[in-house]
């Protein structure tokens, strides 16, 4: 008797702690880290971008084809393959209230050019030469040479002029939010920002809540404790969350290009018959399949089908016996027939992540068929980059996340691009993919650069420098009471400000 | 006593070491991580100069301990922000949760532990036994997600994580007080028959003391001292533990806060934060120490 009054006793505390349904006012969003920082001079992880989508205004942002669509300039011109003039848009304005003007615009970008600043960014601005701010409405950008690819630098976020060399870390932005309170690695809490030109956003307030663990993120849409999340890989979880009348779950075409890195510095990977063979073996649907829940594309290359400057490469699909006669002819024979001999063993790095290990297996099933054996060596992540940019490796698994300049081809192919110039990690080199992508990379015209760029696709797709697995796509969960948002294929949250819920 | 209080400066400084050598050990590097591989050459040792990692390790440790010695723990490379700013807003979060996790797994411990001693064999006694397996095998991977799917989704008594009331307290202090809690039943049940049959409990007994007296004066008292001790220890190991629930729980702990640093290979932050828990774990275990000479007249007249 006793025993169970102590229990009715103990429900009864636990209902009266609980938060019915944990329906928070507002819209919850979840990140899966913390920012480490909100000042545009200075961030540059996914948590914080995501941030800046909503806080921070830049002179231009990104669109799904990867060109670049107004924000805070209405337009811009290039009267000289060596000057872009942007024109801003009037009604603009910071939190408390002070105009947004080309001042402000010169002392940012010229606060991050200043090496003394030690800015993270100053790499993608080291182009321009000077910022001249003729009047309050006009901003000139004067280049040391032709580089059309600068554009794509041009969405860091704008700080007050008064501010833009503070020490410490600056965070008032233009954008259709403000920040009004944050706890340190839990959340941060937004509120329309008064100064917003367009329709006030009726998201108000606006959480941002960390929620490092996949699992828990799930969990939390499930019970409204989240209401919108774009970091879900695993494919389980979201069949389970679409059997939820309350939640929607959305995808996008994405951008992100997964790809085997492979280094062409081993005398083996060097031969394109085997690396064309790797290509061969891979059966990219049921790898999307059995990886993702067949939550992407599979890929021909770095740019997805909706980029401007893509065009169709043609990428061989699964076939054994072409792959195993590939080998052959490489001087890789089968020791013995059906025996369990590999004709040559490979060390294949990865990440941590689930997805990542599981790719892994899927991977070195589908190579075991041609007699490729692959030893697979997971490694935490900042261990992982360490190496491949080191050379550390034989086959690695990895991404490009939101692509969008095609310049990338450069900075990944080009033969003096080798770390720490650039990104060729592995050490891919062809003179005429060296004169393509440095001609691309200064060419103005952009019909002219978009056929340089096809050439450069194709070739990509000859050669194989890396093997190209497929372009994931953008899966959006959010609560079914949200409306008015487009989710993107770059994960870009700006679409919140014209959204509300019901 | 005041030994083992002049080791705390050494066995923390000792942390210190081989913190900052198996950090330099590791591959990765935090200028290459925040800039990027295609930053230009300039850039790069700009920064590595605005963070003082281009001067030899030697002196970065020196000036790390030199730094220590002031009561400064440096700045970290990713925040931009002092180290132990960013820590003192972290460290209650991990502090209130250890401590609830401690008291959770005492309260259900120690009554449990006794009671099925006294009940040696008996339905309490199995149970007890049973279910203490399960909160040692269980890691809080499992536990923590199995907690949440039974009191947030199905029942919708507790939210599911974060930190906020008591109510966001419930399930990640349970997730780790119960392995706790598991170790110490089967240590406090074992403690308890060693003591019920010593000379002194049966003296007791046939005196006419009355059965509740002679378990909780006679027994308990002498079968704490070891329970503490252990207690103590996993006190410590909560500290560690709470990597884990903290990244479940989505809880704004020192735990995650040391993951991330060291995914990024922030030395000065993952260097604050070990040393930060390291001397709780000391302080800790002298609390512990003191608390068993308290309770053994043997250890507290051996001084």
């Amino acid at each position: 008797m006793r025993a169970s009054r102590a229990l009715a006793a103990l429900l009864a505390i636990a209902s009266a702690c609980a938060t019915p349904g944990d329906r928070a006012p507002g819209l919850v969003v979840a990140l899966e880290s913390e920012p480490q920082s909100l000042d545009p001079r200075f961030a540059t992880d996914a948590a914080a971008s995501r941030v800046a989508d909503l806080v921070h205004l830049g002179l231009t942002r990104p669109r799904d084809d990867a060109r670049r669509a107004p924000a805070l300039a209405s337009s811009w011109v290039q009267p000289d393959p060596r000057t872009v003039v942007f024109h801003l848009r009037d009604g603009f304005r910071f939190p408390d209230g002070a105009p947004v003007t080309s001042a402000d615009v010169r002392a940012t970008y010229e606060a991050v050019l200043d090496p003394t600043l030690a800015s993270p960014k100053r790499g993608a601005l080291e182009m321009v030469e000077a910022v001249e701010a003729p009047d309050p409405r006009t901003v000139v950008l004067r280049l040391r040479e032709p580089f059309p690819p600068l554009l794509d630098a041009t969405g860091i976020g704008i700080l007050p002029a008064a501010r833009a060399r503070a020490a410490g870390e600056v965070s008032e932005g233009a954008g259709p939010f403000r920040i009004v309170h944050s706890d340190p690695g839990e959340r941060l809490v937004l509120a329309p920002n008064p100064g917003w030109p367009e329709a006030r956003p009726r998201l108000d307030p606006l959480v941002l809540r960390i929620v490092p663990d996949p699992l828990v993120r799930a969990l939390e849409l499930r019970r409204g404790g989240v209401s919108l999340s774009q970091d879900l890989p695993e494919p389980e979880l979201l069949d389970w969350l679409a059997a939820d009348p309350g939640l929607r779950v959305r995808r996008r075409p994405g951008t992100s290009f997964a790809y085997l890195a492979l280094n062409l510095r081993d005398p083996r990977l060097a031969k394109r018959r085997v690396r064309r063979a790797l290509a061969l073996a891979l059966d990219r649907e049921a790898l999307l399949a059995a990886v993702l829940g067949g939550a992407g594309r599979p890929a021909s290359g770095l740019l997805a089908p909706e980029h401007w400057a893509y065009a169709p490469a043609s990428l061989p699909g699964r076939n054994p016996a072409r792959a195993r006669r590939l080998l052959d002819r490489a001087g890789f024979p089968d020791p013995d027939g059906p025996g369990p001999q590999p004709r040559l063993r490979l060390v294949y790095k990865t990440s941590t992540v689930a997805t990542r290990r599981r790719l892994a297996e899927a991977i070195q099933a589908q190579l075991a068929a041609v007699g490729i054996a692959l030893d697979v060596r997971t490694q935490e992540w900042a261990t992982l980059y360490a190496d491949v940019r080191a050379g550390r490796f034989e086959l690695a698994a990895m991404a490009w996340v939101g692509v969008t300049e095609p310049d990338l081809y450069f900075l990944t192919l080009h033969s003096t691009m080798t770390p720490p110039a650039g990104y060729n990690r592995g050490g891919y080199a062809n003179p005429v993919m060296d004169r393509l992508t440095m001609r691309a990379r200064r060419e103005p015209d952009s019909a002219v650069r978009r056929r340089l760029y096809a050439r450069v696709q194709r070739l990509a797709a000859r050669d194989l420098p890396v093997v190209p697995l497929w372009w994931e796509d953008r899966v959006v969960v959010h609560t079914a009471r949200l409306h008015g948002f487009e989710p993107t294929a770059s994960g870009d949250l700006r679409g919140l400000a014209d959204a509300h819920l019901e | 006593m005041r030994r083992r209080l002049a080791l705390l400066p050494t066995t923390v400084l000792g942390v210190v070491l081989l913190v900052f050598a198996f950090l330099h050990l590791v591959p990765g590097d935090p200028v290459e991580i925040m800039l990027g591989e295609s930053a230009a050459p300039a850039d790069r040792a700009a920064l590595r100069h605005a963070l003082g990692l281009d001067r030899p390790w030697p002196e970065q440790l020196a000036a790390f301990v030199a730094g220590l010695a002031r009561g400064d723990l440096g700045w970290s490379v990713t925040y931009r922000t002092p180290v132990a700013t960013l820590v003192a807003a972290r460290w209650p979060a991990t502090l209130e949760l250890a401590a609830a996790a401690f008291a959770l797994a005492l309260a259900l411990a120690l009554p449990l532990g006794v009671a099925a001693a006294v009940r040696q064999g008996g339905t309490v006694d199995r149970v007890a036994r049973w279910a203490s397996l399960g909160g040692v095998c269980v890691p809080g991977l499992v536990l923590g997600p199995l907690l949440i799917l039974a009191f947030s989704i199905h029942l919708g008594w507790l939210p599911v994580s974060g930190r906020g009331g008591p109510a966001h307290l419930v399930l990640p202090a349970a997730t780790l007080g119960l392995g706790m809690a598991g170790i110490l039943v089967r240590l406090t049940r074992a403690a308890t028959i060693a003591a019920l049959r010593e000379d002194w409990v049966r003296t007791a007994r046939a005196k006419g003391a009355p059965p509740w007296r002679v378990v909780a004066v006679h027994a308990v008292r002498t079968a704490l001292p070891p329970v503490v001790t252990v207690a103590g220890l996993q006190a410590g190991a909560l500290l560690a533990g709470a990597v884990v629930t903290e990244t479940i729980f989505a809880w704004p702990g020192i735990g995650r806060l040391v993951v991330q640093a060291i995914g990024a290979r922030d030395y000065p932050l993952v260097q604050g934060c070990v040393l930060v828990i390291a001397a709780t774990y000391v302080v800790v275990n002298l609390l512990t120490d003191l608390l068993i000479a308290w309770l053994d007249p043997r250890v507290r007249d051996a001084r």
